[in-house]
């Protein structure tokens, strides 16, 4: 089996030695901060009164009060703290302030998403003229299609982030009532529960009801494409909000697909200027394509430093803030531009100075598939427990082609295949779609090129795509001398497998297979299973 | 009523994926186009010295290596077509066609591809992969007509020398179209108030064609609606409803039988392996090239739910309540095979639309692959759903 | 007038302190998600008890 150089940190980690011991059961929150020395303890403390305030002046908006006792998914945004800290547990120096710098950046985004569905509102703020400036788009959304329209005439509400996506992160069981509402309707409970919990919503009625039109796709996978059919139906019969499906093809890999998917964006945007009287505007397009470019060599420079043996910026925050980059920004707001260069120049501070997140890193690892939302912090913990240090995640692992960024007239024909690619390329579909090889054999391609002697494979056991390569990743995996360790889940259903029971599958598999030891036994088993 | 001459034939035929027929036809030197999907269009590989086969899995036991292989959340026909093909049971396929239709049925084949299941003493087998349509529109339409020459048509000339010519496609749909006007013919008799054909007779000879060299079944079809002209229905009949079943695929007579023993006449069939949207003739004219035509006939007519568009979505429901009506109905099974992630959703949309919107009683029903593992809850099932629309029509004050 | 000068600051640095010393409290000992654990049940009646318009 493949090994690889394990590293010390010769520094010892200022403040708590054993983060695990603050969980408290009976609280289902943790019973205290963690301590982390006086540098570090005093800036997570004012990144926390920064939180605060970002939240303290989100609810002072009447409107926003009213959406918060109407909408029961808000309550998991006074857990967004408590999430915080999922994100940053044992973290110190610049580990602590790539978290928060991304991490904090994303809740702002949602917070101004959440504030931009009320307003909408029917039920809330009802501003009609606001709502039919708004265009909705799907939680799995490549927003390219929106790229070249003014941010200031046209606003794109990625309604299911803030309503299920994000607020699954701060609040593991509040999926689960929008389950049981989706399965009391007759959609059965082996389907992909994101999807699902979506359905669900729409059934309960507690999405906002707001936009000019909606744009949805078949993105992600047949569970997604499916329910959106549910959702449409409530959005085009009951609120008259006509809806587009933006068909993206499956297997994108292949050069015959292009012209549809070029298409099928082209008329994308005809239908959001039939129906909001704005225009396509090239210039705001191109400037938006060279924010993309500059992302993706942000992002290629943090793969680069990951795969040294001094990795920086990865985990949840890492993977949580390409998504909303990548995913839900698509080059079209500029502040994201100052964030990744922040993050970029923490990241090589970090590798200048060999910082570590924990005692020893003793394998580097390559984490593939499907995180679990309500276990976001996974990745810190892996680390920390048994010194497996994730390198990246498949969801992190997106495009890294430049798209044209000049405007001529070949660009502009060229921007609609780059927006089409882009879009076939979205986040976890570029691997769970497109044949086997983007699946299962780019893992083995990764773990050549990032040095990597383990594959903790996320078996989202609702996500046929993945599991469906289950005996190849078994195979392969051994005749390349990988190990793989399986970690089943059901992505946003804690009933299935708790998080004990998750982390337990990483225990099992250290303890027996590699006959290792934890460097931190405080985290082997927390008592958080009824944490929020 | 008297037993049809030729069902037991029929019956045996679909006992094995590699039927007598297939041997007969690879004898005649045709090549063997096996394909998984009810999206592909199947005239393009019934073209002249071409036959096709969709693979099925029937008397399914033990998928022990697929589920090792796929994990058992995978959906069990996917399983079933995997075990098949790891124990050899589609050596006869000379090129399998798959489309990206849905993600279970992609990855089973993947899975045979990369096992090397099949072709091992074949120099010329391929494996192609095609994207097909999620809309009904023409940039749909040209998306099929680049994939199916791709993906189908170059690959079959470049390899076995077919004939792939516009006068060829014609020709083969010009045998489609003799097929599934055979077809036709014998399910109009289901829509009798004494129907002269059980829902299981109709759905083995209508199986047989998709599971089998058509040419070589046509000829006992066109001998059985002849034989079904004259063939006098019972005079008493056992029959307390008649049903329509929509959904996932069927390629197990076990199922219908089962619904029919309980009392429901199938007098429709709306799911993949069944004669609707299948064996709809394809109208071809002079002015459009043939492929252009074919593939805008499966788009039109597609009645799957991986097809997006809203237009679809309620176009898919409005098909089956005309269907309901067409052939009277009494209601509606929609069935979904467990683990399949687009009817598990469709079957929730349809259940509900066709009860609240167009009035029909519906049984919503999630089953195994082969029906004789589960034979018990089904039946119960089916039973109580029988009764309720007996009680249904008394309380109508219509005949119980 | 320079006991004035020294008295604001004074009083400044004895809010910022108090302010300091409170919130510090509240974030060390997680005061703020402690509460929160405490109102999310009620929360929870709350959401249930909201007349909603459900169907597929």
């Amino acid at each position: 089996m493949k090994t690889v150089q394990k590293v010390v940190n010769p520094v010892k980690r200022a403040g708590e030695q054993s983060p695990g011991k603050i969980y408290n059961e009976k609280l289902k929150v943790r019973a205290r901060r963690e301590w982390r020395g006086v540098k570090d303890t005093f800036y997570d403390y004012t990144r926390w009164l920064y939180l605060m305030s970002v939240l303290g002046r989100f609810i002072i908006v009447p409107r926003n009060i009213k959406g918060f006792f109407r909408y029961r998914w808000m309550m998991s945004y006074l857990f967004v703290p408590h999430g915080m800290d999922k994100f940053t547990v044992g973290l110190r120096d610049e580990a602590l302030r790539l978290a928060h710098t991304s991490f904090n950046f994303v809740i702002a985004d949602v917070t101004q998403a959440i504030a931009n569905c009320f307003r909408g509102d029917r039920r809330v703020g009802n501003d009609k003229a606001y709502s039919d400036e708004c265009v909705l788009t799907d939680e799995n959304s490549m927003v390219t299609f929106m790229m070249g329209f003014d941010t200031k005439k046209v606003h794109t509400i990625l309604r299911e982030v803030p309503t299920m996506f994000a607020s699954n992160i701060f609040h593991q069981f509040n999926v689960m009532h929008y389950l049981d509402i989706a399965q009391q309707y007759g959609i059965p409970g082996d389907v992909c529960p994101m999807p699902e919990a979506e359905a669900g919503i729409s059934i309960d009625d507690d999405f906002c009801v707001l936009g000019r039109c909606a744009v949805q796709n078949n993105t992600t996978c047949d569970g997604s494409l499916m329910g959106n059919g549910i959702i449409a139906k409530r959005l085009e019969r009951e609120y008259g909000i006509p809806t587009f499906q933006l068909a993206t093809p499956l297997r994108h890999k292949e050069p015959d697909v292009m012209d549809y998917a070029a298409q099928e964006i082209k008329n994308a945007i005809a239908f959001v200027e039939e129906h909001t009287g704005v225009k396509w505007d090239w210039d705001i397009y191109f400037q938006a394509a060279k924010r993309v470019n500059d992302a993706t060599r942000c992002r290629i420079a943090q793969m680069e430093i990951n795969s040294t043996p001094y990795p920086q910026f990865f985990g949840a925050a890492f993977s949580l803030y390409n998504d909303t980059n990548y995913m839900g920004n698509s080059g079209r707001n500029a502040d994201f531009v100052k964030i990744d260069h922040k993050l970029l120049a923490l990241a090589e501070k970090g590798y200048r100075e060999k910082r570590m997140y924990a005692k020893e890193y003793r394998h580097r690892c390559i984490v593939w598939g499907v995180q679990p939302q309500y276990v976001i912090d996974m990745l810190y913990w892996m680390v920390q427990c048994w010194g497996v240090v994730p390198l990246t995640d498949m969801l992190s692992v997106i495009n890294t082609d430049m798209i044209a960024e000049e405007d001529t007239p070949e660009n502009r024909e060229q921007a609609y295949r780059d927006m089409a690619m882009l879009n076939m390329e979205m986040i976890m579909r570029n691997h769970t779609h497109g044949g086997h090889k983007v699946l299962v054999e780019d893992l083995w391609e990764l773990c050549e090129k990032m040095n990597a002697d383990i594959v903790m494979m996320w078996e989202h056991m609702s996500c046929k795509a993945l599991t469906g390569m289950h005996g190849m990743f078994e195979e392969q995996a051994r005749e390349r001398g990988i190990h793989l360790m399986w970690v089943s889940h059901d992505l946003c259903d804690p009933r299935v497998f708790t998080r004990q029971a998750i982390r337990d599958q990483v225990n099992a598999y250290m303890r027996t297979v590699m006959r290792e030891e934890p460097l931190d036994p405080s985290l082997e088993n927390i008592p958080d299973n009824e944490a929020y | 009523m008297r037993d049809l001459k030729h069902l037991q034939y029929f019956e045996d035929l679909l006992q094995v994926a590699n039927n007598a027929l297939i041997t007969q036809a690879r004898e005649e030197g045709k090549v063997c186009v096996a394909y998984t999907c009810e999206n592909v269009p199947e005239p393009l590989l019934n073209l002249p010295g071409a036959f096709s086969i969709r693979l099925h899995a029937p008397n399914t036991g033990s998928m022990d290596i697929a589920t090792y292989y796929m994990t058992n959340l995978l959906c069990e026909p996917s399983r079933a077509l995997l075990e098949r093909a790891i124990e050899g049971g589609f050596n006869f396929a000379d090129c399998v066609i798959t489309p990206d239709g849905c993600t279970m049925i992609n990855r089973a084949v993947e899975n045979m591809e990369l096992l090397n299941t099949m072709g091992k003493d074949k120099p010329n087998f391929f494996h192609s992969y095609m994207e097909i349509a999620f809309k009904n529109t023409e940039n749909d339409v040209n998306l099929s007509v680049l994939q199916c020459t791709n993906h189908i048509l170059n690959p079959l000339h470049e390899k076995y020398g077919i004939d792939v010519s516009d006068e060829a496609i014609r020709k083969a749909v010009a045998e489609h179209n003799r097929l599934c006007r055979v077809i036709r013919e014998i399910g109009n008799f289901r829509k009798e108030a004494r129907p002269r054909i059980t829902g299981y007779e109709f759905h083995t000879l209508c199986l047989a064609t998709y599971v089998c060299p058509q040419h070589l079944v046509l000829d006992k079809l066109e001998e059985t609606l002849e034989e079904l002209k004259t063939r006098e229905p019972d005079e008493k009949q056992p029959w307390r409803a008649r049903v329509l079943v929509v959904g996932s695929e069927v390629d197990d007579g076990g199922l219908i039988k089962l619904i029919e023993e309980c009392g429901a006449f199938v007098c429709c069939d709306r799911f993949c392996f069944g004669s609707y949207p299948g064996r709809v003739e394809i109208e071809l004219n002079d002015e459009e090239d043939a492929l252009t035509q074919v593939c805008r006939h499966y788009i039109r007519n597609c009645q799957c739910p991986r097809m997006m568009n809203q237009q679809k979505v309620y176009g898919r429901k409005q098909y089956v309540a005309e269907l309901a009506k067409e052939y009277g109905a009494d209601g509606v099974i929609y069935e979904q095979v467990k683990f399949c992630d687009p009817w598990a959703y469709e079957r929730t949309l349809g259940s509900a639309m066709l009860k609240e919107d167009y009035g029909y009683p519906v049984l919503s029903v999630d089953r195994p692959y082969n029906i004789a593992s589960s034979v018990g809850q089904m039946r119960t099932r089916v039973q109580a759903f029988v009764e309720s629309i007996e009680i249904k029509a008394i309380q109508r004050g219509g005949r119980a | 007038m320079m006991s004035k000068l020294v008295k604001i600051p004074l009083i400044a640095l004895a809010i910022a302190l108090g302010f300091f010393v409170v919130t510090f409290t509240v974030y060390f000992f997680n005061l703020d998600m402690k509460a929160t654990a405490l109102l999310a049940p009620l929360l929870e009646k709350w959401y249930d008890n909201l007349p909603r318009k459900q169907y597929i």
